[in-house]
């Protein structure tokens, strides 16, 4: 008995054991990162993460923003809607008798305040189980020691701001200097604003940059803005060539 | 037959030739740079559809979609890092094979599992196709306005459900998804729905604008605030034909995995997530060695690549036979739909039924297409995994203008794509998932378009269900929340 749970013991060993190079001979400390092992749920896995919180409250108050504004602006005022509802939802499903014509449901359903209804009462509940779970996350931070500051992961949200105003000056600087001009500017500026400087970095942002202009604007002719102010100081000849395409 | 052949002829054009290829080349290079996965190629691709023709834009956006996942398994199993987040699970085992010097049998059995898993949902659903065409055709009848809503609203709740450890966040986010799509003037009544007076609100939020902010403008705002990742070096010796021959070893892991992503692809709402899980722990479940799972276990490997190259195909089919896309890749591709006029659902069988064997042919090409553009450059696909990743964000912020802008010639609509773009960066960073947004967006105008459509005939609440099939996905709708509430109580009554 005792060498059969010796033997099981070995055998889980041996399976538990870091494994080796077959090819090689060389061992590693590990076959893979220990936090990745088997556990096939952690595809599924979710941590509440600092901010979580501030952005949970933020929800709420967005849900509760398309609530109060639910009765101005969804057509509510004029809704048609038989005159005791408590009634009628007996009536619906069978409760009580309907006293003479039923009022069709359809009717109810095809005015305009009943989609944002239902997205009120997905949007409003929703919003407040996920403000509970987040503000359980928070005490169970706090009550571990873990760290609670947000000032961080709010940092890092607004350090995303200045690439949306970056992608926003990008916008407005299209119909001054024309689609190539602003791209091959934008596609060399910001690497070197993100640190790719030099000769080399710079070749191959402005290859690239040219390249996308090529593609979608000469190539696909997709739509860009055709009212140029720099086009419009160029003879008219290449005011032409630049419009059709660049 | 004649469907058959006309499917096989729309395809022998060389727009749409090339749409395969460039399709499935670029989507083999998207997927295999970490932080790009197809949402973000596919959303910048859409504006760009409006000008090509239907099929060549769906076999565009089709090629992407089926290639990047093969392509997020290079850096999944050289440097321990997926491609595309549905990778994620083969980094478990196909690292652990690269660090025992196993790199080319893990690509070459990954290729091999994709490959097959591919092939198997798409010829399972040409064979339905030939097998079942003309009854299919009889489908429309039997799918009427109420039907559909009820398939959309099972969608919903499937979509709900599948997000097992963020039930309440994705509730939340489908909700909001939902509003998103509903603020606008209703056409039929003029009643305004939250457009506040604003002028640029009343023909509602342009799909294509919220798809590109939240999935292209978010991934580029979360690159550029990032760090260069720096991945190890990865040699690669050995050819990688051998993986094909080896899957002959794994027989049944491969057909049950191919079997799981098939049904999982063509459940609205679940996808390649839910399909790996449950073909991994299957997998490790038949296994004589369950223990070598996640320390590089051949079959782990094949299960989870067989499975989430079998969703693609079958992912078409609610798509195609509902109108009900079941996640958010063929919730962009019915943009391409609404374009070309052409209304996927039940009808679709009587109408354009070469369309549906031009799309399947179509997606078979693109496998043979990708392994073959695999097994001939890897090692120089695998350098695209080197490309810095605020660079690329860089990049994907001049692509979204791009893609923005020549929608309707709209700079409103660029700083809206930037106010959504970032929504979408915080909810990366918070690690809350971004689809149910967009599933909310088409679901839910899918959901009350059908039931207003269908008003007519709602006489009351029993009308919603009484129909062979409204009644029948009602009571699996039923079923699904009946399961996820109790499994829900019983595991939190395990884990406290």
């Amino acid at each position: 008995m005792k060498s059969r749970a010796t033997a099981t013991a070995l055998k889980s060993a041996v399976r538990d054991a870091p494994m080796r190079s077959a090819v090689a001979g060389r061992g590693f400390a590990s076959a893979c990162p220990p936090a990745k092992r088997i556990n096939v749920e952690d595809v599924n896995d979710f941590r509440r993460t600092r901010g979580d919180l501030v952005f949970s409250v933020f929800m709420v108050c967005v849900a509760l923003f398309f609530l109060a504004f639910f009765f101005s602006q969804t057509g509510w005022e004029d809704r048609k809607l038989p005159a005791n509802m408590a009634r009628y939802w007996m009536d619906q499903f069978g409760v009580t008798a309907p006293e003479g014509r039923l009022s069709r449901l359809g009717r109810i359903i095809k005015q305009g305040w009943f989609a944002p209804l239902v997205c009120i009462c997905i949007l409003v509940p929703a919003a407040l189980w996920n403000l509970r779970g987040a503000w359980r996350a928070q005490m169970w931070r706090t009550r571990f020691k873990q760290p609670t500051a947000v000032g961080h992961e709010v940092l890092q949200w607004l350090r995303a701001l200045e690439f949306v105003a970056w992608f926003v000056a990008y916008t407005l600087l299209v119909p001054v200097l024309g689609y190539l001009v602003a791209t091959l500017i934008l596609g060399t500026a910001l690497p070197w604003r993100l640190g790719y400087r030099g000769l080399r970095w710079f070749s191959i942002c402005f290859a690239a940059s040219f390249a996308i202009v090529l593609v979608f604007r000469s190539g696909l002719q997709i739509r860009t803005p055709v009212n140029i102010w720099l086009y419009d100081q160029l003879p008219q000849g290449l005011e032409t060539f630049m419009q059709v395409w660049f | 037959m004649e469907a058959l052949w006309a499917g096989i002829d729309n395809l022998a054009s060389w727009p749409v030739l090339a749409a395969i290829l460039i399709g499935s080349v670029g989507g083999l290079a998207i997927g295999a740079v970490p932080g790009i996965g197809p949402a973000i190629a596919i959303a910048i691709l859409l504006p760009a559809t409006v000008f090509l023709d239907d099929l060549v834009s769906l076999v565009l956006l089709l090629g992407v979609y089926g290639s990047s996942m093969y392509g997020g398994a290079i850096p999944a199993i050289l440097i321990n890092t997926p491609g595309t987040p549905v990778n994620a699970l083969t980094t478990y085992d196909g690292y652990a094979m690269t660090r025992r010097g196993e790199a080319a049998r893990a690509l070459s059995l990954a290729y091999a599992a994709s490959f097959f898993g591919g092939c198997f949902s798409i010829i399972l659903g040409l064979s339905a196709l030939m097998l079942f065409g003309p009854y299919l055709r009889d489908l429309g009848a039997l799918f009427g306005q109420r039907d559909i809503f009820m398939a959309a609203a099972l969608g919903a709740v499937l979509l709900v459900a599948a997000h097992r450890k963020t039930m309440g966040i994705a509730a939340l986010l489908f909700g909001l998804g939902f509003l998103i799509a509903i603020v606008g003037r209703q056409t039929t009544r003029q009643i305004d729905r939250y457009t506040f007076d604003i002028e640029y609100l009343y023909p509602g939020f342009n799909l294509i604008v919220v798809i590109v902010g939240i999935f292209a403008i978010s991934q580029a705002l979360f690159l550029l605030t990032g760090k260069d990742a720096d991945p190890p070096h990865a040699r690669l010796k050995g050819g990688l034909l051998r993986g094909f021959g080896e899957l002959n070893r794994f027989k049944p892991v491969a057909f049950i995995s191919a079997g799981y992503g098939t049904i999982m692809g063509i459940i609205p709402g679940v996808g390649e997530f839910v399909a790996q899980f449950f073909s991994y722990s299957t997998a490790r479940a038949m296994s004589r060695e369950p223990g070598k799972f996640g320390r590089g276990a051949p079959d782990g490997l094949i299960a989870s690549e067989a499975s989430n190259n079998a969703v693609p195909a079958a992912a078409m089919v609610p798509l195609l036979a509902l109108g009900v896309p079941g996640e958010a890749l063929t919730a962009m591709m019915m943009v391409v739909f609404f374009d070309a006029g052409i209304k996927p659902g039940p009808d679709i069988f009587d109408n354009n039924p070469d369309f549906l064997f031009s799309l399947f042919f179509a997606l078979l090409i693109i496998n043979v297409l990708v392994v073959m553009t695999l097994l001939i450059s890897t090692r120089h696909i695998a350098r695209i995994i080197y490309i810095p990743t605020r660079l690329l964000g860089a990049f994907i912020l001049i692509l979204a203008f791009v893609g923005v802008f020549s929608i309707r010639n709209s700079f409103t609509d660029c700083m809206f794509a930037a106010g959504f773009g970032f929504l979408g960066f915080i909810l990366r960073r918070l690690d809350w998932p971004l689809v149910p947004i967009v599933l909310g967006l088409v679901l839910g105008s899918i959901m009350i378009e059908k039931l207003t459509a269908g008003s007519g005939q709602i006489k009351t609440v029993v009308d919603l269900v009484n129909r062979p099939v409204s009644g029948t996905l009602f009571v699996v709708i039923l079923i699904v929340i009946g399961v996820t509430v109790f499994t829900s109580l019983r595991t939190r009554r395990f884990e406290h």
